[in-house]
């Protein structure tokens, strides 16, 4: 019989873990909706929260953790079989709250930062390492000590934005850490910025807020 | 010319799943972190190299094990 290939240990590892992690990224949704339920109740017109979550997956997975690894050539080394574990990533279980305009995006994390005091700070920078949207890192500890999970507040429109392009990137990263790109990518987020800033003062909180 | 227009020109082309620059005629490969980290002079040294095409040769900040070797050669040769 071949031996098994570390490619083989950590899809079973993912598929071993994959009920805690959906336990994980049902915890962590409830909560942040939970937490977030007072602010989604106060939206005015044309204001938006909106709670997005998925498990990581098992082949996304697996090509993370070559990258964080930094394992050049892209390739487990076979003579360290389960010398790997996925549990060093950190957003196995990850949660993403989109929030339009900008000016509820302080609220919403404040209040989730008060319940989610001991997740450490990451924040999400574009390339110049100014700050895009506040991410967190941790445990959801009632569930599992094991499967760290993420949770992110993003303006909604740059959100978007990276729902369609992370994808696309993603797979075309020589392309997408072009300098071209990267330029072309900046500009997007200046220009949403832009658009968000004329658009919001016009977008009232309900009124009484 | 940036480094990679230069590995381009040279007849090396990129290969997504590895995140290497790969010429299979000269049997040369060269990962993304080598040459995000050396200097414009030193990619152009290794690939001016000469070799007589008979053995693969990588050009990584860290040597791949044996093992891997055998690997990343049997994936490129099939690419």
């Amino acid at each position: 019989m071949e031996a098994r290939t570390p490619e083989d240990h950590l899809r079973e590892q993912y598929f071993d873990l994959l009920p805690e992690m959906q336990r994980v990224v049902l915890q962590l949704e409830a909560e942040v909706r939970y937490h977030t339920l007072p602010i989604l109740h106060t939206l005015g017109i044309g204001e938006q929260l909106v709670v997005d979550s998925r498990v990581k997956e098992c082949e996304s997975a697996l090509q993370k953790l070559l990258r964080i690894k930094g394992l050049e050539g892209r390739k487990f080394d076979p003579d360290c079989a389960g010398g790997y574990s996925l549990l060093d990533l950190p957003d196995l279980a990850a949660v993403r709250v989109l929030v339009f305009p900008n000016r509820r995006l302080d609220e919403v994390d404040k209040t989730l930062r008060a319940h989610f005091q001991n997740w450490t700070a990451k924040p999400l920078k574009d390339r110049k390492g100014e700050v895009l949207a506040p991410r967190y890192i941790g445990h959801c500890e009632d569930v599992s000590r094991a499967v760290r999970a993420e949770y992110q507040v993003v303006p909604m429109l740059l959100g978007l934005f990276w729902r369609v392009e992370h994808p696309a990137m993603y797979k075309f990263r020589r392309v997408a850490n072009s300098r071209e790109m990267r330029r072309r990518r900046g500009e997007v987020e200046r220009v949403l910025a832009h658009f968000e800033q004329g658009i919001e003062p016009y977008i009232l909180p309900r009124s009484g807020e | 010319m940036k480094k990679s227009e230069m590995l381009f020109a040279a007849n090396y082309r990129y290969n997504l799943d590895r995140d290497l620059f790969v010429n299979r005629q000269a049997k040369k490969a060269f990962s993304i972190e080598f040459v995000d980290d050396k200097p414009a002079t030193a990619v152009r040294k290794r690939i001016e190299e000469a070799t007589d095409g008979t053995e693969w040769r990588f050009y990584f900040n860290h040597p791949p094990p044996e093992s891997v070797r055998r690997l990343l050669e049997q994936d490129l040769e099939a690419a």
